[in-house]
């Protein structure tokens, strides 16, 4: 499967988890991207670890520096698996696990090169030595506790951006 | 063709006519019926609630009945894999026995799967009537893996509307024992399944085990259901 | 628990459970919902027989060398960080696990779903040394506020509808009523994120722990197992030995049975990688991780002719296809574990003696063979147990007579003509002593038997 198809692939599967799914191309795109995507003015908890988002931080004039005050999270993870339109967490690197956990908002931008085929091309990237955390994301947080009614947002975000660069 | 008809201890103490429809049947397809004597029922009484010395004494009688290479045919899916199935594994560790065990599973066939299979009885077709639906017992489609052959059957009924049963694979409550040792449970299955047969609108009800007929025509008539509830062999014959 | 249904007490549970209109709605509402979605999910895979194929491959080979995956993990987690702990049984899991909490002062717990937790009963003796345990789940949540046990293992309360757990809320939170689950999410999530922020110690499960990264593996869809395993500083994960997957890489499989067949989903939410405690230049997760692995029996159970349920992975599926539990629920079967394969390990783990009636509680359909996604031989394992119970004589005696007279007279053609007409005319008075729940079911036996107009 080539580049294109893998992105198409992950993109569709990703909104079908109720996930918001967007593809841009370049840094000029991906930062109006994002001004459409994160409500102007909210606390912005961006990383800035790597160059996408030391691109992407300037845009949010209300950044913080703990995830847990933030009512968005933005950061680039380590990457996506387009069979079931996951995308995937590390520890890795000094990143906070739970920054795109505890705020209401999730905008995960993943690079085009780094979305594997299937969950067992990802599997076997990261087998060998794993990190601490691994996650694993399909969608916002959900339940269906209550008489199986769909429920969004139970105790991660109730929304999920994915944003292929 | 000859084969030895399998009546099975339901069809022979309770519906008679089961076994006359099914001797008609085969023998309208050119068979040589026999019924071997002193036949009496294939064990799972106790087989199914644990007993296997108990099991294991009347399946000997019934490999000590039906000997020779004659097809054995029998009215009930769940019988048929009593023999196919569990049979072998009753006398694993007698040489002997299992030797007749496998012999006698290796020539077992559920009424349906014989008409269609051996004598492919749905080619001709039969007269049929009404509206019919049918329920697909568990043993025999689980356990003896005939999905289709019932159904074949049922859309040669000429002058017959089929119309399909609503979760037809959900259990219906019979389960042998089960329906003594639970009839809390296995009544409250029968009412459903009486439900999803009185909503498919069907005049006709009907199936290959006479278990699970006994349990969905006890619900039938406890809400006063006109909806008849006939063993496939019943069916068939009664056109020809 | 709010109710005294024991395994014992199974056929009266079960009438109970029969009679109550409410219960029965919800449950057949579940069962035909995951039904529908299991299909749905599944349709589009290719070749899934392939694939449970793969994955009863992999069940079979950790369980023929379980006590070697079993060290193996003990010494990858240990390398990762992690403090392993082993349990021989229920007592001593529960005592380790308030002498990890108590040694570090926690007072306030916060739980992840785990079923293993409820089989030893953590809760309650976590709470009996003072401590504060809530769970994180929402359906757990709702059945702890109510006092009750699960009756799902995916779903644990099933068995409330929207009003109920409305009700509820509005006592015992003191918020507004609404029957609204969006809403009655949204309070659960506020109340408990402030539970999850001031917790001394997280305890959770684990779906699944590999045993050569010494990784536990979970899957959920609210996020709290990630809060549970991430947020407080003192994470700890109780499972059961048999859990063991040989490697990381042999997970692509069970990622995708266990959410089609538990849920009907592609894949949960989250599905979490855990590997020891946070590291050195880790910005976050848990500081210090401890794992208990629980035998309590599974040992035992492994030495047995019944040794295929420990291949089980917990998704459900055989529940929601079974027609004796989408009649009565889980909690009639009066322990942690309902359904089929909770009748079976619940007859293991306890003892024939605690749980004997469950046995009955299959119809024998095979429904659940169906579906089961590691080709777990639930009937044949079923049909054991009752072959045990009968030998170790937890029958009861009229059927044991009644048996051997029929094991006698369906041998012998003269005893079986005999029964038959007796039985005919005496069929008024069978049907008086047989009752209205089984003679009275069944037709009069036919003047002639079939027999006697035989070829």
């Amino acid at each position: 499967m080539s580049g294109p198809d893998l992105s198409a692939r992950f993109l569709g599967n990703a909104a079908a988890a109720a996930a918001g799914a967007h593809s841009v191309s370049g840094t000029g795109d991906l930062l109006a991207a994002l001004g459409r995507i994160v409500p102007a003015g909210s606390p912005v908890y961006c990383p800035g670890l790597t160059e996408l988002e030391k691109a992407a931080a300037p845009l949010f004039p209300n950044r913080v520096a703990d995830c847990m005050a933030a009512e968005v999270t933005v950061e680039e993870v380590f990457g996506a698996i387009a069979e079931t339109g996951t995308i995937v967490c590390v520890s890795e690197g000094g990143r906070a696990v739970q920054a795109g956990l505890l705020p209401a908002h999730h905008v995960a931008i993943v690079r085009r090169d780094r979305i594997f085929a299937t969950l067992d091309d990802l599997l076997a990237a990261v087998a060998g030595a794993p990190p601490t955390n691994i996650t694993l994301v399909t969608g916002p947080s959900r339940t269906a506790d209550i008489e199986l009614t769909l429920a969004i947002g139970v105790h991660g975000p109730e929304r999920l951006d994915v944003i292929v660069a | 063709m000859r084969a030895q008809l399998f009546g099975t201890c339901l069809v022979d103490s309770f519906f008679p006519e089961v076994g006359e429809a099914t001797v008609k049947l085969l023998r309208r397809f050119g068979v040589t019926v026999t019924f071997p004597k002193g036949q009496t029922c294939c064990g799972q009484p106790a087989y199914n609630v644990g007993y296997q010395a108990e099991a294991r004494s009347v399946a000997g009688h019934f490999l000590s009945v039906f000997r020779g290479e004659d097809p054995i045919v029998t009215p009930s899916g769940s019988c048929a894999a009593m023999v196919k199935h569990h049979y072998p594994a009753l006398f694993r560790d007698d040489p002997k026995m299992r030797a007749a065990a496998e012999q006698a599973a290796g020539r077992v066939f559920e009424l349906s799967q014989f008409l269609v299979q051996v004598l492919r009885a749905h080619e001709k077709g039969f007269p049929g009537k009404g509206k019919v639906t049918y329920h697909s017992s568990c043993h025999l489609t689980r356990a003896l893996g005939v999905l289709e052959e019932p159904l074949i059957l049922l859309q040669s009924l000429r002058g017959a509307e089929f119309v399909p049963l609503p979760d037809a694979a959900l259990c219906c409550g019979f389960g042998g024992m089960f329906m003594a040792k639970l009839p809390e449970i296995s009544c409250a299955l029968a009412e459903e399944k009486a439900d999803s047969i009185v909503a498919t609108g069907a005049d006709t009800v009907t199936g290959c085990d006479a278990g699970c007929l006994m349990n969905i025509s006890d619900a039938m008539k406890k809400r006063g259901s006109p909806v008849r509830v006939a063993h496939l062999a019943s069916l068939l014959a009664e056109g020809i | 628990m709010s109710d005294a249904q024991t395994s014992l007490s199974f056929r009266s549970n079960a009438g109970k459970a029969v009679r109550n209109q409410k219960l029965r709605a919800a449950m057949k509402h579940a069962a035909d919902t995951f039904g529908a979605k299991r299909i749905d999910a599944f349709a589009p895979v290719a070749d899934v027989e392939a694939m449970r194929d793969r994955a009863s491959a992999i069940r079979e080979e950790v369980l023929k060398n379980l006590p070697r995956y079993v060290d193996q993990f003990v010494a990858s987690a240990t390398r990762a960080g992690a403090t392993v702990h082993r349990a021989k049984d229920a007592t001593v899991a529960k005592e380790i696990i308030r002498k990890i909490l108590a040694d570090r002062g926690a007072r306030r717990i916060v739980k992840g779903k785990s079923m293993v937790s409820e089989e030893v009963d953590l809760n309650a003796h976590l709470e009996a040394a003072g401590m504060e345990v809530v769970e994180t789940d929402l359906g757990e949540y709702i059945i702890q506020l109510e006092g009750e046990a699960p009756s799902h293992i995916i779903v644990p309360a099933i068995h409330k509808d929207r009003r109920q757990v409305g009700k509820l809320f509005s006592e015992r939170l003191g918020v507004p009523y609404s029957d609204d689950p969006q809403v009655l999410t949204r309070t659960a999530r506020k109340v408990l994120r402030e539970k999850f922020l001031s917790a001394d110690a997280g305890v959770s499960g684990a779906n699944f722990a590999a045993a050569d990264t010494g990784s536990l593996v979970l899957f959920t869809n609210e996020g709290n197992g990630r809060m549970v395993t991430t947020v407080p500083p003192l994470h700890v994960a109780i499972l059961s030995i048999e859990k063991m997957i040989p490697s990381l890489a042999d997970f692509p499989d069970f990622i995708r049975l266990l959410p089609r067949s538990a849920t009907g989903q592609t894949i949960t939410s989250y599905v979490s990688v855990i590997t020891g405690p946070r590291k050195p230049g880790d910005a976050t997760g848990a500081k210090e991780l401890h794992i208990v692995l629980l035998d309590n029996g599974r040992t035992e159970i492994l030495g047995g002719e019944s040794r295929d349920i420990l291949k089980c992975i917990r998704c459900g599926a055989c529940m929601n296809v079974c027609p004796v539990y989408r009649t009565v629920g889980g909690h009639a079967y009066g322990w942690t574990y309902p359904g089929p394969m909770g009748l079976i390990l619940t007859t293991l783990l306890t003892g024939m003696a605690k749980s004997h009636p469950v046995v009955d509680a299959s119809t024998l359909c095979g429904a659940c063979v169906d579906v089961c996604p590691v080709r777990v031989p639930l009937v044949d394992i079923i049909l054991q147990l009752r072959r045990r119970k009968v030998r170790e004589g937890f029958s009861d005696p009229k059927e044991k007579a009644g048996m051997a007279l029929f094991g006698k007279v369906a041998a012998s053609p003269a005893l079986f003509a005999l029964g038959q007409r007796l039985a005919g005319r005496f069929w008024p008075v069978v049907r008086v002593l047989g009752g209205k729940d089984v003679a009275g079911r069944m037709p009069a036996p036919a003047k002639t038997p079939f027999r006697r107009k035989a070829p």
